[in-house]
């Protein structure tokens, strides 16, 4: 137990709102650099929204560039688009031209974020007792078994564990509809391939973390206060051990939850993930943009949770 | 508090945040009730205003939900009456009476009128409306002369002065001046290659002619208000356009519409049927601008089918339309429109009956379905082709010799047979051979594989075992099939002609932009007609063409198309394309390689569905069968 004083109440508090404050700065100037090279790195690639396979005349490929201003000089197109950011107006993408960019992450992020949750979840539920079983059993037969199949849980890509589940059950054992969005049952395998990987890390995680505590000597003296082996297990060593997961979930939920282009793919659910890949193969400038900024937007804040959960976790570490 | 407690509440907190997430969107999920008809469209559609589309996965939508002056039979092709239920064509071909029918109507109850066509088309050729298919209506007296801002002294031209509100849609007119053309007061050196057609903030200040009008009897002047030195005395217009009431499109009265073309063209009653030259309701369009026209709640169409809904990379709910003049023949009463980009999935939602037709399937199982002989698959000839292309403007691939040794080096059968292996035919000709089953043309054929000749060809050209020539690159976008057929001509060239050839492979986009900059030795292409007629393969390889992309020029060829387009009479027309297309055969500046086939794949509970050589499949004609084993219609 800590014992914490009033003043370092105080103390803490200010530096809490210092914290905020330098981090929402950081956040617009890392959002504006972000902002800029992507808008030059985008326009600098050979090939343009308005580009098809087949060639339109001179006089349609010019009205078709004044009416989405393709025409303007470099520095002018540049500060009409930051000026649509600010206003957090990117405009209608180019692809999907019946829809704002605003209305199409509007649509999307729910879904990738139901799906990325379910994975989350997913992964935590199978993940965390996989880890602590592993260290329990230390090289028996059960973590020998569990660690193999969560190294290749790292190890196979999302879209072969998709293949063999599709096979497994949509053909052989027609449990699930192959593709689609629309009902919980839709819901089950995407998570599930997604999560895969999420789950084997961190059971891994989970394993180192409790072979460290279950060599400390307070779970000595809780075992030799005669604790059954599983209060010692859930009250005291899982409590510590799961720290480097806390780490592991922040920048992991920024990166589920906009998406998974393969997953989404293969199942055809309507996330942000294959938007994320198709603006950037299409030269969707706006939608591109839009999603680049919200991804930076998400990463950044979890990052800046986990930061502000590490004060929680331990009083020496000082916020700046 | 200790350290681990708080790690506790932390984690727990945020698996109870996951769970409720997760909880919650879960309940959000819409269940929609299973439509009587899905299909897999491919991919997201673009946008579902027919002036702005240009995509095959569009057009099926686009023609559920509207409607033009004709339709196509879903067998034979051939033009139907759609909105029109009669038409007349002067003995000249050249004008085209349209009878439109008295019970055509709006999804909210209005009249179809000839008024709302020649609307949706001065709308389509509208500069502002930059319509990717406008060329299509081209044909049509002075129609070019509008899209492209075009004016001449003398012309009749129309004037749209700046009174319309910036917030205002696109092309919501605003006050409207018309005149004759006095004079152009050209600036020095402005040539005006823009043309005087759009106003505002295009660039940098050029140098901006004045246009002098007679309006009313009174000269007037008009000059972009940006230009730089800007005239005092001129006024400043938003668009300055070829009058449209001189167009060839009149409304003769409520249900008569008559057009006028510049020469007869055969596959004309083609064109009007054809998805962007769907009407559009005026009405609508203005009310709510584009694109919130198009929305579910705002859209009125006139095809047998409304939207209902849309979800984005989702699907589009089509619902019958209880006002569409054919209602009594339409069996279906919802449609689902599934956005599904990958084939394997497609294939995955068929098997398992989550979709009634899937428009394609992927490659590596073609030759098991050929094998087992399904029924519900419907392999058929396609009027598409994929071809390489020269650039003609580099040395030594401008020499016809050079050219016809590498085109002769290629063995399309090896390529059909171990690449491919899904039924594509080796193609002879630019213009795919099985069009001579809907119009009378019979392409003729290239010189044959033939390795000895080709060897022989290439020292001839001085170039003997490949000594001599540049180390030439293939360009291609990426793709499996494209891969693999790059790979196979570089080894069958450098094979037989000794010749050095990098694969050069390009996403789509950088594709794209190497082939029109002509950044490239040889480059893949493919082309699907647009229309049943050779032209539509044939125009592209004339002299300034804007998919000539590897710079061929040949000027008995550009006459024999120009001669064949403006021919009246059918079968010397035929014969014009034809021999047109025999000196593109003999000059080679293009490989033909192969003609793809359409991979339908259909449930055989629904009838109607045709194989047809455009691969169109109109909804209206679709039904569900109540007896599957009668199967899909021969």
């Amino acid at each position: 137990m800590y014992d914490v004083g009033l003043d370092n109440v105080a103390q803490r508090k200010a530096n809490m709102f210092r914290f905020i404050v330098s981090r929402t700065i950081w956040l617009l100037i890392t959002l504006w650099a972000v902002f800029t090279v992507s808008f030059c790195l985008m326009r600098a690639v050979p090939g343009g929204p308005l580009d098809r396979e087949r060639r339109l005349d001179p006089q349609i490929e010019r009205n078709l560039a004044a009416r989405y201003h393709l025409d303007d000089p470099f520095w002018k197109q540049y500060v009409r688009e930051l000026g649509n950011v600010l206003r957090f107006d990117l405009g209608y993408s180019y692809r999907m031209a019946d829809f704002t960019v605003n209305q199409i992450i509007a649509q999307g992020l729910p879904v990738s974020a139901a799906l990325g949750g379910a994975a989350m979840l997913f992964a935590l539920a199978v993940g965390i007792p996989t880890g602590v079983v592993s260290a329990v059993r230390r090289n028996g037969l059960a973590d020998r078994v569990l660690m193999t199949a969560a190294t290749l849980g790292i190890a196979l890509p999302n879209f072969v564990i998709a293949g063999f589940a599709i096979i497994l059950f949509v053909f052989l054992l027609p449990w699930f509809p192959a593709a689609g969005w629309g009902t919980p049952s839709h819901l089950v395998l995407p998570a599930v391939c997604l999560g895969a990987p999420y789950a084997a890390y961190i059971a891994r995680l989970t394993r180192t973390g409790m072979l460290d505590v279950l060599r400390q000597d307070y779970i000595r003296t809780a075992r030799a206060k005669g604790l059954s082996a599983i209060a010692v297990i859930f009250r005291h060593a899982l409590r510590t051990a799961l720290t480097p997961v806390v780490s592991f979930l922040g920048p992991a939920v920024a990166g589920i939850v906009t998406g998974s282009p393969v997953v989404e793919k293969i199942f055809a659910i309507p996330g942000l993930g294959v938007h994320f890949v198709e603006a950037a193969i299409q030269r969707d400038y706006t939608l591109a943009m839009g999603l680049v900024l919200l991804f930076t937007l998400l990463l950044y804040g979890a990052n800046v949770l986990v930061d502000a959960a590490y004060v929680l976790l331990d009083p020496r570490v000082k916020l700046r | 508090m200790t350290r681990a407690a708080t790690v506790y509440r932390i984690l727990v907190g945020a698996i109870l945040l996951l769970s409720v997430f997760g909880l919650a969107a879960a309940l959000a999920l819409v269940r929609p009730e299973k439509a009587d008809f899905t299909f897999c469209n491919g991919t997201e559609i673009k946008t579902v205003d027919p002036a702005l589309v240009s995509g095959q996965p569009e057009g099926r939508v686009i023609w559920a939900i509207f409607e033009g002056l004709t339709t196509y039979h879903p067998r034979t092709l051939a033009p139907m009456p759609g909105v029109a239920e009669r038409w007349e064509i002067s003995p000249d071909g050249k004008t085209y009476t349209f009878f439109l029918r008295k019970d055509a109507r709006w999804s909210d109850g209005r009249p179809v009128t000839a008024e709302d066509f020649r609307w949706s088309f001065q709308r389509l050729l509208h500069p502002e409306t930059a319509a990717e298919y406008a060329y299509e209506l081209w044909y049509i007296t002075h129609a070019e002369e509008y899209t492209g801002g075009r004016v001449a002294v003398g012309d009749p031209v129309e004037i749209e002065l700046r009174e319309r509100e910036p917030s205002d849609p696109p092309f919501a007119r605003g006050k409207m001046l018309y005149g004759r053309l006095l004079a152009i007061e050209a600036p020095e050196a402005a040539a005006s290659s823009t043309g005087p057609g759009r106003a505002e903030g295009s660039g940098p200040p050029t140098a901006e002619p004045v246009y002098v009008v007679d309006i009313g009897g009174k000269p007037r002047r008009f000059q972009r208000a940006t230009a730089v030195p800007r005239d005092p005395t001129a006024e400043d217009y938003a668009w300055l356009l070829f009058d449209f009431h001189r167009v060839g499109i009149q409304a003769i009265d409520e249900r008569t519409l008559q057009i006028t073309l510049k020469h007869p063209v055969p596959y004309f009653l083609e064109i009007v049927g054809f998805f962007p030259m769907c009407p559009v309701p005026r009405h609508c369009v203005e009310r709510y601008g584009y694109p919130a026209w198009t929305k579910p709640e705002n859209i009125v169409c006139n095809g047998p089918f409304v939207l209902k809904y849309r979800r984005i990379r989702d699907r589009i709910r089509l619902e019958k339309n209880p006002y569409y003049w054919d209602r009594a023949d339409v069996l279906l009463n919802s449609v689902d429109v599934l956005a599904v980009e990958s084939a394997v999935t497609g294939l995955n939602l068929y098997l398992t009956g989550s979709s009634d037709w899937i428009p394609t399937v992927p490659n590596e199982i073609v030759p098991d379905l050929l094998r087992s002989r399904r029924r519900d698959f419907l392999p058929a000839p396609y009027l598409a082709s994929e071809y390489y292309i020269f650039n003609t403007r580099r040395e030594p691939l401008n020499k016809s010799q050079v050219r016809r040794a590498i085109a002769m080096a290629v063995n399309k059968q090896e390529i059909v047979s171990r690449v491919l292996r899904s039924g594509q035919i080796p193609a002879e000709s630019l213009v795919p051979a099985d069009i001579a089953k809907y119009v009378a043309y019979q392409p003729p054929h290239c010189e044959r594989y033939d390795p000895q000749r080709a060897a022989a060809l290439l020292s001839e050209a001085g170039y003997p075992g490949g000594r001599g020539m540049p180390r030439m690159e293939l360009l291609y976008n990426t793709h499996e099939s494209h891969q693999a057929i790059a790979e196979l001509l570089q080894s069958q060239w450098s094979r037989t002609l000794g010749l050095d050839v990098r694969l050069n492979n390009q996403d789509w986009a950088r594709y794209l932009a190497s082939r029109r900059e002509g950044e490239f030795w040889i480059a893949r292409a493919g082309w699907i007609a647009d229309y049943l007629d050779p032209n539509t393969f044939l125009e592209m390889f004339t002299t300034d063409n804007p998919n000539n992309h590897g710079g061929w020029s040949h000027p008995e060829y550009d006459s024999l198309v120009a001669a064949a387009q403006v021919e009246p009479r059918p079968e010397q027309r035929m014969r014009l394309f034809r021999r047109a297309e025999e000196i593109l055969l003999r000059e080679m500046p293009l490989i033909p390689i192969y003609w793809p086939v359409t991979r339908n794949m259909v449930s055989p509970r629904v009838q109607g569905f045709y194989p047809n050589i455009l691969d169109i499949h109109p909804l209206k004609d679709l039904r569900i069968a109540d007896h599957p084993s009668l199967g899909t219609g021969e």
